[in-house]
């Protein structure tokens, strides 16, 4: 249990969070930073809370207890979209397409923000145009006849459009293709160098380790194990104790 | 085959043609009215029951404006102004709290409001209908009737207003997001979209349209307290039968039921036409419960 304590400059940093859903006690205290710029990995089994610290981050789900700081400034309680203003992106397990709106409006849902003009628009999209040239072909098509694959890569330039200092990735792997998967770590590994930190919830344990520079693992609404990326591998105890391959 | 053409030669041509002119002339106003009420529930899931009182508390507006300045064109746009306004008022002192809490609440919450506002209306402006002169009062000759031109008026004006809203919800900034938060509300939130604010503006809308709507309609019928029991009632049976927050439905539906009540009243009288919607209702909510005028649902 080597756990690095969050560093002050940290971008993001959670601590002691509980959340509840109605009456079931979903977070019993989880605390995690990532820093300015950091990949992060959340493993865990199905069902131990990783979806809702996402959640809970991103203002969709309010702590009953516990602190979310982002760039320094306490953020807990605040609204969604003021959160996606100040620069969180998220990225939902079920990606959340807008379906009966074309792939350019659903860009569009985040571009169209005060302050941002019209050659700064230009540029983000030539840039996710760039990464996912599927969504340029495709750009006036509903979102919802996209396959799954391009559905994610729309989630995942969607969020990019908010210019944010961090996206919040949940399962970005799940139900697709090994050539998609791969694609995915690629954008990953772009979205690293253009300097922008993720929180990345999977249960592709490889594509975790191989992507983050830190991992949590949690088990029972907890945080049980911390470490760098790099200190552990796919056959290690803490894997199989928490995750069971 | 001779019975077929029977009935044929038995139709009176020159009155289903007049008929027809009624029935789109309705039709329009009554997707005016509907389409506020469907993009409103659309986005909110609230079922505004006090629709029909904004509706005629426009008219009313436009009553007393009309008085002042002597412009019904002015009249049309006060009265949606500030209707919108008061709309928006509405929407954050009482539904805006009710977020996320059992429809039944929105539902007694509005009921509540079209109370307030009728009774309201009664005591400002008694029980004695008022009268809207129209803008223009000239009339065409329509086979053996004389045929007013304002309500070719009213039909064109209301398809320009739901044209206006249609390209504001296709290509404006605000329309994409209010499509967006129409269709995943927690979504929309985490790409920034002021989502409480969407909310407030679409109800503002669908006011302003109401009383856009009332100052239109009140020259035809006079302007009174109850005038929006009529219209509202089928401008919840037009949402239904369109598809519960589906606009182009409603629109569909607005002018199909105007267009079927007309032809009735060539043969009863219309207030027996009138059935003729709540068949329409029933049968829709019993074969096609999604609505007529929605893509089947996979």
């Amino acid at each position: 249990m080597s756990a690095p304590q969050p560093s002050a400059e940290a971008l993001v940093s959670v601590s002691n969070i509980h959340t509840h859903y109605g009456k079931s006690h979903i977070l019993h205290g989880v605390t995690l930073h990532v820093g300015a710029g950091e990949v992060v990995g959340l493993l865990g089994r199905n069902g131990v809370g990783k979806s809702t610290t996402l959640k809970t981050i991103m203002g969709l789900a309010q702590p009953s207890q516990g602190e979310v700081k982002f760039a320094g400034r306490a953020v807990t309680g605040l609204p969604a979209h003021k959160l996606a203003r100040l620069g969180m992106g998220y990225v939902p397990e079920d990606r959340r397409i807008f379906r009966f709106l074309t792939v350019m409006e659903n860009l569009r849902t985040g571009l169209d923000r005060r302050g941002v003009t019209a050659q700064r628009k230009q540029e983000l999209l030539d840039k996710v145009f760039a990464y996912f040239p599927v969504l340029a072909e495709r750009r006036h098509q509903p979102g919802g006849t996209l396959s799954g694959g391009e559905q994610q890569m729309l989630a995942i330039a969607r969020a990019m459009m908010l210019e944010p200092r961090i996206i919040l990735l949940d399962e970005p792997t799940e139900g697709l293709m090994p050539r998609m998967v791969s694609q995915i770590a690629q954008i990953i590994g772009a979205l690293h160098r253009d300097g922008v930190a993720i929180l990345l919830v999977e249960q592709n344990v490889p594509l975790t380790l191989q992507a983050s520079e830190r991992i949590y693992i949690m088990e029972k609404g907890m945080v049980r194990h911390h470490c760098a990326a790099s200190d552990i591998n796919v056959n290690d105890e803490a894997i199989r104790q928490y995750l069971g391959v | 085959m001779s019975a077929i053409l029977e009935i044929f030669a038995a139709i009176p041509y020159d009155q289903v043609l007049i008929q027809t002119v009624n029935g789109i002339v309705t039709g329009m106003i009554l997707a005016l009215v509907a389409s506020g009420l469907t993009l409103i529930f659309g986005i909110m899931d609230v079922v505004n029951f006090a629709h029909g009182e904004l509706f005629m508390l426009g008219a009313y507006i436009g009553v007393v404006v009309l008085a002042t300045t002597g412009s019904f064109w002015l009249a049309l746009l006060i009265a949606t102004l500030i209707v919108a306004l008061l709309g928006a008022a509405l929407q954050i002192v009482t539904l805006r709290p009710l977020l996320g809490r059992d429809p039944l609440t929105t539902i007694l919450a509005t009921f509540g409001v079209s109370l307030v506002l009728q009774n309201y209306a009664l005591w400002q402006f008694g029980p004695v209908a008022r009268k809207i002169q129209e803008p223009i009062t000239g009339s065409f000759q329509l086979l053996y009737l004389e045929y007013p031109w304002y309500r070719l008026l009213i039909a064109a004006l209301s398809a320009a207003i739901i044209g206006a809203l249609w390209l504001f919800l296709k290509f404006g900034t605000w329309g994409i997001w209010i499509r967006a938060a129409t269709q995943d509300r927690v979504m929309a939130q985490a790409m920034g979209i002021p989502v409480p604010w969407v909310h407030t503006g679409v109800f503002a809308i669908g006011a302003g349209m109401a009383a856009a709507s009332g100052v239109l309609f009140g020259p035809l019928v006079g302007v009174t307290h109850a005038m929006g029991l009529d219209w509202v009632l089928k401008a919840f049976i037009v949402v239904v039968v369109g598809g519960m927050g589906n606009l182009g439905g409603s629109i569909a539906a607005a002018v199909f039921i105007s267009l079927l009540e007309a032809y009735a009243s060539i043969w009863v009288s219309p207030a027996q036409a009138v059935i003729v919607s709540f068949v329409v209702l029933i049968l829709t909510l019993l074969i096609r419960p999604t609505g007529l005028f929605v893509p089947t649902p996979k």
